[in-house]
């Protein structure tokens, strides 16, 4: 970086400046100078003694990597939130394409308001609900079992657990992701559609040559901004679900920072595993950035 | 490459919602002066009737009107877009109402153009041939040679939002050469252009009709573009056909008043106050004070029509008006220097009226005592005067 391009000029800028100044002040405040607290990371916590507890460097860090169980944590993150990912782009899109075939519009907005109402829900009560209807007297299981398929412990098994993780909320954010989809789809020029039947192309061959590709750049976005949170698996989902019964494929990173830092009061663990986790999620996000960029042609400045 | 034949063509455009019936209501309610004096049934909107037009292999068809006339909607009837409300469509001698525009083996170029925008250049030719599973290197040869006719053979790489207004048209134009459809629609195609460019593109447009032969059907609302461009005219307004015709019949017969204002520039002029006389079997039209004998061609129409002495509502191109020694007292008002000619408005009766004098044959002098207030005279001869009955508009001769 050679030389800055533009002047920066307060005289006839300054007014843009001050209505930043509250904005860069909250932050400041509430961002950056709790982020003192990190080195608690690298000290040996005590309550009593507070920020001056010992020194210990990475030890924390040391230790951590050395369980087991938190290795298995991360595993678990990345199996949950991945599947999240892709499936949280395929079954929106998939869904996008098929309402925007629909002809009545009637119907269109009444399925669109349908699915994302699910949305507005909070863990809290969608975690009753699912509890509620994956038991084994639940619902789905009732179902299952008048089908002959047997039942399954969606929230007790631990090899379903997962799956109930990713499928629930796929189910409850879909609605989302249509919607960013369907307006993308309503950007698209009808006349290219109407340009390609009098090519001679069928529905099929018209959602393969045009709308897909003409969605492409949203998909690639999309996917590119949520791989910053590919550390996320959902907190509030897992741990409203989940019991001991299924740590072992259901633990993610952020239950069990909670369960060590609150619950345990293990709070420099708990800091150490938190810095990591933002580290981690950092890197992605300026990569992801850069790659939506690249990609989609994505830029915020 | 085929025939057209449009019977008795009608289109409703279903109402959409309660509130478009609502407003309908309020319509009928109180009536007001619109616009567009669509009919507006139960049913909808209807936006074209009573189209009946045969159009023969090869014919070159322009719609023409003003906005929301439904040309479009005509076109897109054609191409299958639309569905037709009434009547019989056939392309060829098969029916094609309820056949898809997959089917129809038409072409359309639209006003904005469409092309795929994620597709190359030489994607979009190809597009279409693609669907039709024609071998590669045969679709390679088509392609090749549509872009040479069309001269956008650099261009094959492109993505078509890197390239210029033109050339899109072009590569338009070109994605149905390749296809070698039997009709080939054109809405509006040069709106886009400036004016220079759609001058070309216009003259573009006649060089590919004769190399690429095949039925043209052709919408506009520039009277220009379609009396240089059509071997016949069909004159639309509010989903009405006004006339039918070769340029050279619209220009000079006009069916009515409407396209005798909407075909020419400048417009012409129309004379309210004036006269149509009958004195022993011989016609003439008085203006004011003037008057002047009809020539033989419209003396024998009127009299095969036994036309009676009634006032009429006179139509005179400002082009066949010339300053003269005697005729009608006018006054000028602005003057419009063109070049090689002058379009002089001048105050007649109370209204304004246009002639086009040429400056051939003028002095400056002579041009500069043209200005506001200069008092003129201006007359016209018998075989120019259009004479429109007052009741119903249309032409006394047709
Ligand atoms: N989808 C539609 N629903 C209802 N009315 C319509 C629809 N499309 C067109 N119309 C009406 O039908 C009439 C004819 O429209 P059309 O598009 O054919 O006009 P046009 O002659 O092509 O005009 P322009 O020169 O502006 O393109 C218009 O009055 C328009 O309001
Ligand atoms: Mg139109």
């Amino acid at each position: 970086m050679k030389g800055k391009k533009k002047k920066f000029n307060i005289s006839t800028l300054w007014q843009y400046y001050a209505m930043l100044v509250p904005g860069v002040v909250l932050t400041f405040i509430f961002s950056y100078i709790p982020l003192y607290g990190v080195i608690i990371a690298f000290e040996k916590y005590n309550v009593g003694m507070g920020f001056n507890s010992p020194w210990v460097g990475l030890e924390n860090f040391r230790y951590l990597f050395s369980q087991p169980t938190f290795t298995r944590t991360i595993w678990n993150t990345l199996f949950i939130s991945v599947w999240k990912l892709a499936l949280g782009i395929i079954v929106p899109v998939t869904i996008a394409v098929l309402l925007n075939e629909m002809r009545s519009d009637k119907l269109k907005r009444f399925y669109q308001t349908l699915i994302y109402i699910p949305n507005f829900l909070s863990w809290i009560i969608m975690a009753g609900v699912l509890m509620d209807i994956l038991s084994s007297t639940g619902a789905i299981n009732t179902i299952l079992a008048k089908l002959g398929m047997g039942t399954v412990n969606f929230l007790g098994d631990a090899k379903v657990f997962p799956w109930t993780m990713i499928v629930s909320d796929v189910w409850k954010g879909f609605g989302y992701g249509t919607i960013v989809y369907l307006a993308a789809l309503l950007g698209i020029d009808p006349s290219l559609y109407e340009s390609a039947m009098l090519d001679g192309a069928t529905r099929w061959q018209q959602i393969k040559n045009i709308t897909i590709p003409l969605l492409m750049p949203t998909i690639i976005l999309m996917t590119v901004l949520s791989l910053g949170s590919v550390l996320n698996a959902g907190f509030d989902q897992v741990y409203n679900l989940y019991s001991p019964a299924v740590w072992e494929t259901g633990d993610i990173i952020d239950t069990y920072v909670y369960r060590l830092g609150i619950q345990q009061a293990q709070y420099s663990v708990g800091a150490a595993v938190g810095l990591f986790k933002s580290l981690v999620s950092a890197i992605m996000v300026v990569t992801s950035y850069r790659l939506a960029d690249k990609l989609a042609g994505y830029r915020i400045l | 490459m085929a025939s057209l034949t449009l019977k008795n063509i009608k289109k409703i455009y279903p109402f959409s919602s309660d509130e478009q019936k609502k407003a309908k209501k309020k319509k009928d309610d109180e009536p007001e002066k619109k616009q567009v004096n669509l009919q507006i049934t139960d049913e909808g909107v209807v936006a074209v009737q009573e189209f009946s037009l045969d159009i023969a292999d090869k014919e070159f068809i322009v719609l023409v009107g003003p906005s929301g006339c439904g040309k479009s909607t005509t076109l897109r009837m054609i191409a299958g877009l639309e569905d037709i409300s009434g009547g019989e469509l056939y392309i060829g001698d098969k029916l094609v109402n309820d056949v898809a525009p997959k089917d129809r083996d038409i072409a359309m170029v639209f006003q904005n153009y469409a092309l795929y925008p994620h597709m190359t250049v030489y994607e979009n030719l190809a597009f279409a041939l693609k669907l039709r599973r024609i071998p590669k290197d045969e679709i390679d040869i088509k392609v090749r040679e549509a872009a040479t006719v069309l001269d956008i053979m650099q261009y094959l790489d492109r993505k078509p939002k890197a390239l210029s207004g033109g050339q899109r048209q072009r590569v338009a134009i070109g994605r149905y050469i390749v296809r070698e459809p039997q009709v080939m629609l054109m809405d509006e195609p040069l709106s886009n252009l400036d004016a220079k460019l759609r001058n070309q593109m216009r003259a573009e447009i006649i060089k590919l009709r004769n190399t690429i032969d095949t039925t043209f059907i052709y919408v506009t609302h520039d009277q220009t573009e379609a009396m240089t461009l059509g071997d016949r005219i069909v004159i639309m307004k509010d989903g009405f056909i006004q006339q039918i015709g070769t340029p050279q019949v619209v220009f000079n017969h006009p069916y009515n008043i409407f396209v005798a204002t909407f075909i020419g520039t400048p417009q012409m002029n129309l004379f309210e106050n004036a006269e149509l006389l009958k004195n022993n079997g011989r016609y003439s039209v008085k203006l004011g004070d003037y008057t002047v004998e009809l020539s033989e061609d419209k003396q024998a129409a009127l009299s095969a029509k036994n036309v009676a002495a009634q006032p009429v509502t006179l139509g005179v191109r400002p082009e066949h008006i010339s300053l003269s020694a005697g005729g009608i007292d006018a006054k000028v008002d602005v003057t419009e220097m063109m070049g090689s000619s002058v379009h002089l408005h001048v105050d007649a009766f109370g209204q304004d009226v246009i002639l086009i004098v040429s400056t051939l044959n003028m002095t400056q002098k002579e041009l500069d005592s043209l200005n506001h207030g200069t008092d003129v005279r201006f007359d016209f001869p018998g075989n120019v005067c259009h004479l429109f009955s007052k009741e119903t508009g249309i032409n006394l001769e047709a």
